[in-house]
């Protein structure tokens, strides 16, 4: 499994194929916050025809990770 | 105390406090670096959305953006929360920043998109705050240029004679770019920055302070400036001056020759430039690059494009890469192997220029004459057939040109 | 059996010994005696912006090959190379001497370096680390590649127009 990893000065990701489920996936793991996530083909697609201003939303930090509101995660 | 530039800017002298006097460094960066258009860099620093560099306008710290929909941003690197640097590393690819104070997250267009528990601020988008922006950006022929002004001159206004030296720099690549794509050179040096500007269209030194290297290369550059020759300082008007070595070189009429080499060292770029310019490409190949100073702090020496930064009253960085041709491979790796050789901190040539502005900065702390002398050729100029100043080779012509535009702006009863 | 089989690499103390040398004919301009250092196939190198730059596309501090060295020493030579006219006086530690890898007849060795120049403009600090490639050959050492990364390689530098 080869990994790449990203990074910039604000966030620093590595990202795989993983081949150990049924289907292929891709593995992100945020290298700062430890944390992982897989990504399926069609959730894939679905990023690449997100909307641009649907996709900067979610680089509100409120809207996740930093997020104050009751029921948040 | 308010400065009298008229007293101290003089058709023929200017007086020695103009570089070492803080309150009127503090005045230029109002009415000059704050005000006119200044040079920041090359879109080809940022060729694909999300790319960032950063940059320096006057003192100020600024970062230079692409964003998704194409369009070229200069941003102040100083976040809206708590005046934080938003941006740390000199370059990247980012399409939002992220400010690693209190996590305030930005558009690479200055935008805030967001800031962590949002409750602490009655909820989402309820803050109408962003990045500063300098306030215009314009491009000409690739090179990024600020103004912080919200109105005034507009870019081809100031530019003005000075564009078509720029033109002339474009065309000699095949695909009519250049590209900046080099990396930059910062030489720092204890000078004013008006002695580098003044320096760089002085034909009357070359052959003083760079001896050394002409001696032992053999280079032509020297004679270039020689009272022989036939080549000609000209006032571009509104501070720009150029060196117009085409005499010189067509004189020479050997193509490439300005370069210092012949057709036959990149024949592939000849024939590109052949094929598109047809019988014309006889007088680009022949008349070479500019060597041009574009008021405030841009200046193409041929081959080296070199952007001045002042720093404080006796300091300037002065940044420096070598031109790359679009479409020209066989001449970058020449380009760039011959910058490299003779600009910057170890360079062969500005090393020693350097040297002379630091030497000249101390000079000037002596108490008298406390004048500079920029008469050199007044009694020989004539005005050429557009209207511009001329001078010979070696004259001071370029520099009457800078005072008179930097007088001008100075003295504005509505600066600030 | 020749001398130089079976022995190639060089051991550190003559690395030390050379290093040392180097050193101190830069810091007295002996620029003869520098230049005689270098083999044919010299390269003497000092990146801007980082180390890990590509020479050959982007702009580096020096770029020199042999005869780009020759020319640097003839320039330092007419003593109107200003910036080093008067020359800049410079002492220069070496320190953290390691050997990398022998290659052959080459020995690569690094070293780190803090350097003190004073001339009239003030007293520059410089520090870094050099690699070199050292080559063994029939009377003695040759340097064949110097490095030199600046620590402070990505700033605006002085001008630095002495042998670093
Ligand atoms: S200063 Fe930038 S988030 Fe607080
Ligand atoms: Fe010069």
């Amino acid at each position: 499994m080869e990994q790449r990893i990203i990074a910039s000065e604000f966030a620093e990701v590595a990202v795989s194929l993983d081949t150990d489920a049924n289907g292929p996936r891709l593995r992100i793991e945020d290298l700062r916050g430890g944390r992982v996530r897989h990504l399926d083909a069609l959730e894939l697609e679905s990023v690449v025809w997100l909307p641009e201003e649907r996709l900067r939303e979610l680089l509100d930090p409120s809207a996740g990770r930093w997020s104050d509101r009751p029921g948040d995660e | 105390m308010t400065v009298r530039y008229s007293e101290l800017i003089q058709p023929e002298r200017v007086h020695g406090s103009l570089y070492t006097d803080p309150g009127v460094f503090a005045e230029e960066l109002e009415r000059i670096w704050y005000r006119t258009w200044v040079c920041v860099g090359h879109v080809s620093e940022v060729a694909r959305p999300g790319d960032y560099v950063r940059k320096a306008v006057g003192t100020q710290d600024v970062i230079m953006t692409r964003s998704a929909d194409g369009e070229v941003s200069l941003l102040l690197n100083r976040c809206a929360h708590r005046g934080n640097l938003v941006c740390e590393d000199a370059r990247g690819n980012s399409s939002s920043f992220r400010c690693p104070y209190h996590g305030w997250t930005y558009r690479n267009t200055g935008e805030l998109l967001g800031y962590p528990y949002n409750q602490g601020y009655g909820g989402k988008g309820k803050l109408s705050l962003g990045l500063g922006r300098v306030p215009r950006v314009d491009t000409y022929q690739g090179f990024v240029f600020a103004s912080f002004a919200a109105d005034g001159p507009s870019l081809k206004e100031h530019l003005g004679a000075a564009a078509g030296e720029l033109d002339r720099l474009a065309r000699l690549s095949p695909e009519g770019e250049i590209e900046l794509t080099a990396g930059w050179l910062k030489h720092r040096a204890k000078a004013n920055w008006k002695l580098l500007v003044e320096n760089e269209t002085d034909g009357y030194h070359p052959q003083f302070v760079h001896g050394s290297v002409f001696s032992v290369t053999g280079s032509h550059i020297g004679s270039l400036y020689s009272d022989k020759s036939t080549a000609v300082t000209r006032d571009l008007g509104g501070g720009h001056s150029e060196n117009d070595l085409r005499p010189e070189f067509r004189r020479m009429g050997t193509p490439m020759a300005w370069f210092g080499t012949s057709e036959a060292k990149v024949p592939e770029y000849v024939r590109k430039m052949r094929e598109l310019h047809g019988e014309q490409a006889e007088e680009i190949l022949i008349e070479g690059a500019p060597h041009v100073m574009v008021f405030p702090n841009l200046f193409v020496a041929e081959i080296s494009v070199f952007m001045i930064q002042p720093v404080a009253v006796d300091e300037t960085v002065q940044h420096v890469t070598a031109v790359q041709l679009k479409g020209a491979p066989d001449m970058n790796r020449r380009l760039l192997s011959q910058c490299v050789g003779s600009v910057g901190p170890a360079g062969m040539l500005l090393a020693d220029d350097s040297e002379m502005y630091e030497r000249n900065q101390r000079g000037m702390a002596a108490r008298m004459p406390e004048w500079l002398d920029i008469r050199r050729g007044v009694g020989r100029e004539r005005v050429d057939e557009n209207g511009f100043r001329v001078g010979t080779a070696n004259d001071e012509t370029g520099m009457r040109g800078f005072w008179s535009h930097y007088r001008s702006l100075m003295e504005r009863e509505d600066a600030q | 059996m020749s001398s130089l089989a079976g022995h190639t690499g060089l051991d550190l103390h003559e690395i030390e010994e050379f290093l040392y040398r180097e050193a101190r004919l830069a810091d007295e301009h002996d620029y003869d005696g520098w230049e005689a250092l270098w083999t044919d196939d010299a390269l003497y190198w000092v990146p801007a912006g980082g180390p890990d730059i590509d020479p050959e596309r982007q702009m580096s501090v020096i770029y020199d090959n042999r005869s780009r060295i020759s020319t640097r020493i003839s320039q330092l030579k007419t003593g109107k190379r200003y910036s080093q006219s008067p020359p800049s006086n410079m002492r220069r530690l070496i320190s953290n001497v390691e050997v990398v890898a022998v290659e052959g007849t080459d020995t690569v060795a690094g070293a780190n370096f803090l350097l003190v120049e004073s001339r009239e403009r003030g007293t520059t600090l410089w520090a870094g680390r050099t690699t070199y490639r050292l080559r063994r050959v029939e009377d003695g050492i040759r340097l064949a590649y110097k490095k030199v990364v600046l620590v402070n390689s990505a700033e605006a530098l002085s001008t630095l127009s002495f042998l670093i």
